[in-house]
């Protein structure tokens, strides 16, 4: 930067390198005019400074439109996006729970939510933004040394040139200003002191001491999760506690029957439960059984896998983990003394193989003989996916060394 | 605060010569012959009227909000002792100055649904009267019926031109005397005149639009119409403006700055009409009752669903992103742009009210083989198809010609309150 060799006039003893000169005026108008005046003068090191906001001042200091909105505008965006996202990862997909009916994923229901984060995070950016343009807070500045200055929070209007500026030079400079109708001129110097500068103590000791008291709260919950009590539990939301209403499986006066549940309502079906595929839900092809399979069962091979995974679970204890019937209870009968053998599903004798598809769904379903049925256990889903298992059970349990990959035989035969 | 403040420009045209004439004979001449185009559809279509009545209902209550507007801008002017606005408050004035044009125009209504026409308010049809078939319906016939809704229409009307009246009277009487004591007058009368207007507003668009579904309610209706009002005022306001300076006159007294306030306003009435819009959706949509959402279903499942959209896009999103810029309101034809698109989407969302009844009543007739009746709030969805009428277009232009027309009648003398103390600050006006 470029030095007036004037500018650096000797400081008075006790006080530090020149800072600049403050003038004082006595209202906003006679503020903006010197402002302009200033500036008109080449000043740029300068600023106002007013109890309150003064129309005017930034057009006449010359401080260009500020960005703020744009960083306002990014802000909203950030938390228009992230309320939405918010709600999509908490209610469609991380924890998608069926609230009276409403898809878990709605843009109705997401407005509000995404509306108020908008404004949150516009309004937190404005306010942290405008801190950080200001330089804010700035908890130390040499004008604070001057006890005229103390007027700029009550009724007192101030320009202050900076020594840091080009064209400062002390005499002019307090000329200027005193010919623009100031009330008073005064020269102000740093302090004398380099650490002066600082953060005053009491700050610190503030800061620490709010930290600690915004603390306890934080430990009284923590206390609260560690601790034992026999006193009653207190309810801060008590009728979010204790909400007036009927939950399922309880007694309740208000119905006639005394039950708090509610029956299916004659002549209706629930939404989803109408079972109307025969194909699917029965095995049934036009009242005979179904050779091939529902259109909603693909024979894929995790569909395979996801029926051994079934079968081994609810099958294997009884026709055994191959099929033949010899599964754990049968073992167990035998220990006891007994014969019996649960159905072999993969011998050709015992006529499984020849059962159609549909057939054998509806023996895993509704039982057959001693076995019982097993729809309340197993999904519908799952009992097509124990069907293609077991199908391909019995062609594993009958394969000749053709059906064998050529370059795999080897292995087979070992 | 120093004052800033100016005086009237030396070569400021502020007199509105010849300019109020020429206004209203144009209005008037070409309005009337448009709406006598529009009559002798009606009286052709063969639907007895119905489209006609609609489509009227829909361009009047357009420019009936937009005097409303004007005269909320004037009320909310004094309540406030607003400055920024005091060049604009006189044309605001003779805005207001068109409600006892804008009565006649609406006895095209009323006295037709005196006389028993059924088929626009379906609580005048003799069937609402049937207790077994329209039990709900049933008790509200002591609020909705041909004498008491005259009788309300009366007292709104009543009330607007009073208001307007005091207020245009008071203001240009301080042209003349220069007394200040008058715009303290004003301002102690504002108050109540606010709870008046808005009392009377909101029942006007129960009365007039919500009742066209009469089983169906939304408590804030009267507030959504008045947000859609307060879009169209500084939208037409704006526009009225620039037409003004055209024709050379208040050149140096509106200027950008004030363009910058009305369009301040118009961005945050396009946010304020959505919310509300937005705030009774919403509570339909998760209540879920079929009573109340039936008045949605019809706008959701068949062409309506695209209006629907329009209406949401055209009136909230696409003004609202652009609106938000510093620069879409100091840059004239980008902002006349929007006032314009505003005012027109404003129709479209009135048309949006209203239309779906028709075609509800028209659809329902027709699947029951009647003629021309049945509740509106039936909830047939059919008639997929909006099937635009040229009287959706024609009376709406005839409308705005004939209220323009008013306004013009309204114009003479003074164009700005020359002798209002905040004139100075006004013309003085800045946004930083």
């Amino acid at each position: 930067m470029e030095t007036n060799p004037e500018k650096h006039t000797s400081s008075p003893a006790g006080e530090g390198e020149l800072y600049g000169v403050l003038a004082e005026f006595d209202t906003p108008g006679a503020l903006i005019k010197a402002a302009r005046k200033v500036k008109d003068a080449g000043y740029t090191q300068f600023d106002a400074y007013s109890p309150f906001p003064v129309h005017g001042i930034d057009e006449a200091v010359g401080i260009p439109r500020t960005i703020l909105p744009v960083i306002v505008f990014g802000g909203g965006i950030a938390g228009l996006v992230g309320g939405f996202f918010l709600q999509w990862w908490m209610n469609a997909y991380n924890f998608p729970w069926n609230i009276s009916g409403k898809p878990t994923w709605s843009i109705p229901a997401n407005v509000p939510i995404g509306f108020e984060t908008t404004i949150l995070l516009s309004v937190l950016t404005t306010f942290f933004s405008m801190w950080a343009l200001n330089q804010l807070p700035q908890v130390w500045h040499p004008f604070f040394r001057k006890d005229r200055f103390l007027k700029v929070t009550d009724d007192g209007f101030f320009l202050g040139i900076e020594a840091a500026d080009k064209r400062f030079d002390l005499a002019a400079t307090r000329r200027l200003l005193e010919g623009a109708g100031a009330a008073a001129v005064e020269d102000v110097h740093k302090d004398p002191d380099p650490k002066k500068k600082v953060m005053p103590r009491w700050l610190y000791a503030f800061i620490v001491a709010s930290t600690a008291l915004a603390l306890i709260p934080v430990a009284l919950v923590l206390r609260a999760q560690a601790s034992k009590s026999a006193d009653p539990h207190y309810h801060i939301f008590a009728d979010m506690d204790f909400q007036p209403k009927v939950k399922s499986d309880v007694a309740y006066d208000g119905f006639v029957d005394g039950r708090g549940n509610r029956g299916e309502v004659p002549g209706t079906v629930a939404r989803g439960l109408l079972k109307a595929d025969d194909a699917y839900y029965r095995g049934l092809d036009n009242g005979a059984w179904l050779s091939g399979l529902p259109k909603q069962v693909e024979p894929t091979a995790d569909r395979i896998a996801h029926g051994r995974e079934r079968f081994n679970i609810y099958c294997s204890p009884c026709h055994g983990y191959d099929g033949r019937g010899n599964g754990v209870v049968p073992e167990r009968v035998k220990a006891l003394g007994g014969s019996w053998l649960a159905r072999n599903l993969v011998d050709p004798k015992a006529g499984v193989i020849t059962m159609p598809n549909g057939q054998l769904f509806n023996t895993i379903s509704n039982g057959f003989n001693t076995m019982m049925g097993y729809a309340a256990q197993i999904p519908v889903d799952d009992r097509w996916s124990i069907v293609l298992y077991v199908r391909a059970l019995e062609r594993a349990q009958n394969a000749s060394l053709e059906d064998v990959p050529a370059d795999r035989r080897a292995d087979a035969t070992r | 605060m120093s004052a800033l403040s100016k005086s009237i420009h030396p070569d400021e045209k502020y007199k509105a010569g010849t300019l109020g004439t020429s206004m209203s004979r144009a209005g008037f001449g070409l309005g009337a012959v448009l709406l006598i185009v529009s009559v002798v559809l009606g009286a052709t279509a063969g639907d007895q009227w119905m489209r006609f009545f609609h489509a009227y209902l829909t361009a009047y209550t357009w420019v009936v909000s937009i005097a409303l507007g004007g005269l909320f801008f004037v009320i909310i002017h004094h309540l406030t002792r607003a400055r920024w606005s005091v060049v604009l408050r006189r044309v605001a004035e003779c805005i207001t100055d068109a409600f006892p044009v804008l009565f006649v125009l609406g006895l095209v209504i009323v006295v037709p649904v005196v006389l028993g026409y059924p088929n626009l308010y379906y609580w005048n049809h003799p069937d609402a009267h049937d207790a077994h078939l329209n039990h709900h319906l049933h008790g509200k016939l002591v609020w909705l019926n041909p004498g008491f809704f005259a009788l309300r229409y009366a007292v709104y009307f009543l009330v607007w031109i009073g208001v307007s009246r005091y207020f245009a009277r008071k203001s240009r009487e301080q042209d003349e005397t220069g007394n200040e004591r008058l715009s303290e007058q004003m301002r102690i009368a504002s108050g109540p005149a606010i709870i008046a207007y808005a009392m009377t507003l909101c029942f006007f668009a129960f009365d007039f639009l919500m009742s066209l579904a009469p089983k169906w309610y939304s408590t804030i209706y009267g507030v959504n119409f008045f947000g859609g009002s307060m879009i169209a005022i500084y939208a037409f306001l704006s526009v009225l403006g620039v037409g003004i300076q055209r024709s050379g006159r208040l050149t140096h007294s509106i200027t950008t700055e004030h363009y910058h306030d009305t369009g301040k306003m118009l961005f945050a009435f396009t946010f304020f009409w959505a919310y509300t819009a937005f705030s009774q959706f919403m509570l339909y949509w998760y209540g879920n009752i079929p009573e109340e959402t039936v008045w949605y279903n019809y706008r959701f499942f068949n062409d309506w669903q695209y209006v629907s959209l329009a209406v949401t896009l055209g009136q909230w999103a696409f003004p609202f992103l652009f609106l938000l810029s510093r620069w879409t309101k100091r840059i004239q034809p980008i902002f006349m742009f929007f006032c314009v698109w505003q005012l027109v989407f404003h129709y479209v969302d009135l048309y949006w009210n209203v239309m779906p009844n028709y075609h509800w009543t028209v659809q329902k007739a027709f699947n029951e083989g009647k003629d021309f009746v049945a509740g509106p709030l039936s909830g047939a969805v059919g008639a997929n198809t909006i099937g635009l009428s040229p009287v959706d277009v024609l009376l709406p232009a005839a409308l705005m010609l004939l209220f323009v027309g008013a306004i013009g009648r309204a114009m003479k003398g003074n164009l700005l309150p020359v002798k209002d103390p905040n004139l100075g600050a006004s013309l003085a006006h800045e946004n930083y």
